[in-house]
């Protein structure tokens, strides 16, 4: 069987085909460079979709760490609650953050970058809200959640990975739009 | 001052001064807040041990 139209493989649309009314649709995807600390997403929200996938995958750290993200030039008022438990340990911690200028979004490990970021209104007038899945796969690491919002009505395009520390290499950044109708 | 680099799309380039600080600035918070993070889990053992309770026991008691 052939590739339906519209489609350029069995799973990415790359423009919704006349009578499917919802789909995830790839907005942009972007190599990482060498020894970057820090990517720039430039043109990931916009007016076409509320709501957002983002999928970092592939490459490598120089040293394992995590990676911020911020949206826009916003640095201020993030809130969000995280809880996570070391997977070699049954403590969960639960911790509450105010305002802070960014929050951890993804795991940058010497074996690869893993992210996987939802994102509600960012290109709205309204705050936008985020939560993800954070699970380092390293044996002596943790596994967790985090919700939360940057609160301004700040209609963003862009969103930024920062790593903690030292930088990443290779691996892509795949932005995703949910379909609004 | 630390030499960084910084991906804008597809365009890698050294940062910019003003850069630098962002990067610095940001990388210290996150910092900061494991030390908290820390400090919380020490102190919170510091408590369990003056009880004489296991992170188990207080689990079962607290919830978290």
């Amino acid at each position: 069987m052939g590739i339906p139209s519209g489609y350029t493989s069995a799973q990415v649309v790359q423009a919704v085909p006349t009578g499917i009314n919802s789909a995830l649709v790839l907005i942009s995807s972007t190599t990482i460079g060498n020894a970057v600390s820090s990517v720039t997403v430039s043109n990931a929200f916009s007016s076409t979709y509320d709501a957002y996938q983002i999928i970092v995958s592939g490459g490598v750290a120089s040293t394992d760490a995590g990676l911020t993200m911020h949206f826009g030039s916003t640095t201020t008022g993030y809130y969000f609650f995280q809880n996570y438990s070391f997977y070699n340990s049954s403590t969960l911690t639960i911790d509450n953050r105010n305002n802070q200028s960014n929050f951890i979004a993804a795991a940058a490990t010497t074996g690869g970058l893993y992210g996987n970021i939802f994102v509600n209104s960012p290109n709205l007038a309204k705050p936008t809200r985020f939560d993800l899945v954070r699970a380092v796969p390293l044996t002596n690491s943790l596994g967790g959640i985090v919700l939360g919002f940057e609160n301004s009505n700040t209609q963003h395009t862009a969103f930024t990975l920062t790593t903690t520390t030292g930088t990443v290499t290779g691996g892509t950044i795949r932005v995703y739009g949910y379909t609004n109708s | 001052m630390a030499t960084y680099k910084v991906q804008i799309d597809d365009v890698v380039r050294d940062a910019t001064p003003a850069e630098v600080t962002q990067i610095e600035a940001r990388q210290a918070e996150v910092e900061a807040q494991a030390e908290a993070a820390e400090a919380r889990a020490v102190a919170r053992q510091a408590v369990l041990d003056r009880l004489g309770l296991t992170e188990q026991e207080a689990q079962l008691l607290l919830g978290s």
